[in-house]
């Protein structure tokens, strides 16, 4: 038999495995990918050495069909073969090297006997101070916390929770969504959240929710917040509040221009690898700030309209439940402290992971040193 | 059922062209003459998609239609900068048929590879002949429909985006996106990189080669 010949049949039994895994028979998927991958190795050793694109291409798609029957120890064995010869193509050393550092940590966390649910979102932060596989601590840490706060918020959106602006999370949600980060393959600074599959899953499926629509909704949420936040996102989130706080969580995501210690940030789905990546750069903060600006009219005195102000600095102290933020400007010489009135309106989620962190404060000046807030944002 | 040959309320199924004849008084006219972009029965075409599949992402491409549109509907494929107007028929998706695609963003994705599939079928004469797996999907492979298939060593790899709501600048923006991905890094080049816009009733398709 031939290439084609054996190609498609390997094919075939793909596509079977696919549609098998699509209605849930797990067994029957598992099982008809063992025999692609059988197929699309003997289509391998039937090419002549000199088609180097196919047999790229080949040992890729062999690897990844055994990576996805389960059979770790082949694929292993298979990539570590073609890796080793001269006649491989870099694009396809790249994704063999990806399958095998996916397969190394799905095996180790197998050992530990945790188990996830849902895809991994992958974050990658470029640009700025951030080289490959390197970037500075407090900002994986921001990112990490921030990211997994989306999606502590995309869960109780899913299941229906009522809007939280003070309240800690619901510990029943709150154990949903255990969001491991992980290594990811170099390439800028990246990392993957993932999360950890409860002991119970009642509260999905009182809601209807499957826990994979997890990282596809943040995700969506992210893009219809920069593309459209007035159209798209009040379809994909009609609850008003719900909006306003995702529409700022996206923006914190994103650097804000020269100051950042960071260019750009991309989120994909780990599984997803057909649709583009959702990339927050400074225009994206710009963009949404100027879109809330919008929503909010300005409050009058008897002297006619308020001041508008911004006021940069680090924000050292609040206490939300009394209505106020202090935030310090200046250095040793010249500090001062600027304590913000009437932050009624701002969620605990958002403003948390800013405490001691530059940030711009968007206030109206009331007059007598009186400063009301009206939104805040990480700078940098 | 909708698509299946025999079926005569889809022009899609009998040929390409679509027609509008009016009687007036004795002698019929024929007002215009517009290419149909073939979403069905793909896998008749494509020897790179099973029955199962091009099914599949016919219905996929049914609901993503149903969301902003009714049949038929004008859609501009734009080939390289080369601009091809066409028309889409489709039968609306029954309830069963939504629930078997409740999930939007798969949804959305497998209606994009229908759309084009069909789109650079239609304008470059291309269809899928190979389907090789990725880590977490698989990838086409395009060549002509004559052409023997004894290796991949010139097919374009196609890559696909789709977009549920959206306006033209968004499908711009996500195949500028597209094309940068495929070129940067160790891309496997040749590519073909399309993306549907649902609601911007728009198909880009353009071509990255290896530098």
């Amino acid at each position: 038999m031939t290439w084609a010949e054996f190609h498609k049949e390997a094919e075939r039994l793909a596509n079977a495995a696919r549609i098998a895994a699509r209605k849930g028979d797990r067994e029957n998927a598992v099982s008809f990918y063992k025999q692609a991958a059988a197929a699309e190795m003997q289509a391998l050793n039937s090419l002549d050495p000199s088609k180097h694109r196919t047999i790229g291409i080949t040992t890729v798609s062999a690897t990844s069909l055994l990576y996805k029957a389960h059979d770790f120890g082949q694929a292993e064995l298979l990539a570590h073969r073609w890796l080793t010869k001269d006649n491989l193509p870099d694009f396809a050393a790249e994704q063999l090297r990806d399958i095998l550092q996916t397969i190394w940590s799905e095996t180790s966390l197998e050992r530990a006997g945790v188990r996830f649910f849902g895809d991994e979102i992958l974050v990658s932060v470029k640009g700025g101070k951030v080289v490959t596989g390197g970037a500075p601590l407090d900002l994986v840490v921001l990112k990490v916390e921030q990211v997994s706060k989306f999606l502590l918020r995309t869960v109780e959106w899913l299941v229906h929770a009522p809007h939280r602006k003070r309240e800690a999370a619901d510990p029943n949600i709150e154990s949903l969504c255990q969001p491991w980060v992980f290594q990811a393959a170099p390439g800028s600074y990246q990392f993957a959240v993932r999360m950890q599959e409860p002991p119970q899953l009642d509260m999905f499926r009182a809601a209807s929710v499957e826990g994979r629509q997890v990282a596809a909704v943040a995700l969506e949420i992210m893009r219809a917040s920069i593309e459209d936040p007035e159209r798209n996102l009040a379809e994909v989130v009609p609850d008003s509040e719900y909006r306003a706080t995702f529409l700022r969580m996206t923006r914190n995501l994103a650097p804000s221009g020269p100051h950042a210690s960071f260019d750009q940030v991309e989120f994909r789905q780990a599984a997803d690898q057909e649709t583009a990546p959702v990339i927050l750069r400074s225009e994206t903060q710009q963009g949404i700030t100027k879109f809330l600006r919008k929503q909010v009219s300005r409050p009058q005195v008897a002297g006619g309209l308020v001041n508008e102000v911004e006021i940069q600095g680090v924000l050292r102290n609040l206490s939300l439940d009394k209505d106020w933020i202090e935030v310090v400007t200046g250095d040793d010489q010249s500090k001062k402290k600027y304590k913000i009135l009437g932050t009624g309106d701002a969620v605990d989620d958002i403003i948390g992971p800013m405490v001691n962190k530059m940030v711009i404060v968007e206030v109206w000046d009331m007059g007598d040193e009186k400063y009301k807030f009206r939104d805040i944002r990480p700078l940098g | 059922m909708d698509g299946q040959p025999g079926n005569t309320s889809c022009p899609e199924n009998k040929d390409r062209w679509s027609s509008t004849t009016i009687s007036k008084n004795v002698l019929p006219i024929t007002i215009v003459a517009q290419l149909v972009l073939p979403i069905s029965n793909l896998d008749e075409r494509h020897p790179g998609l099973t029955p199962a599949v091009a099914s599949c992402y016919h219905e996929a491409a049914r609901i993503c239609l149903d969301r902003h549109h009714s049949s038929p509907v004008s859609v501009v494929i734009d080939s390289e900068g080369n601009q091809t107007q066409v028309l889409i028929y489709w039968n609306a998706a029954d309830a069963r048929c939504k629930a078997a695609h409740a999930y939007e963003m798969k949804a959305t994705e497998e209606g994009a590879y229908a759309c084009a599939l069909a789109a650079v079928e239609v304008t470059q004469g291309l269809v899928a002949i190979s389907q090789a797996e990725s880590k977490t999907g698989a990838d086409y492979y395009m060549g002509t429909f004559e052409q023997p298939m004894d290796d991949l060593e010139n097919s374009l790899r196609f890559e696909v985006s789709g977009i549920a709501r959206c306006n033209q600048r968004a499908v711009n923006t996500r195949l500028a996106m597209k094309i940068l991905q495929a070129r940067s890094g160790k891309s496997n080049l040749p590519a073909l990189a399309g993306v549907v816009g649902f609601e911007a009733q728009l198909i880009k398709i353009a071509k990255v080669l290896a530098p």
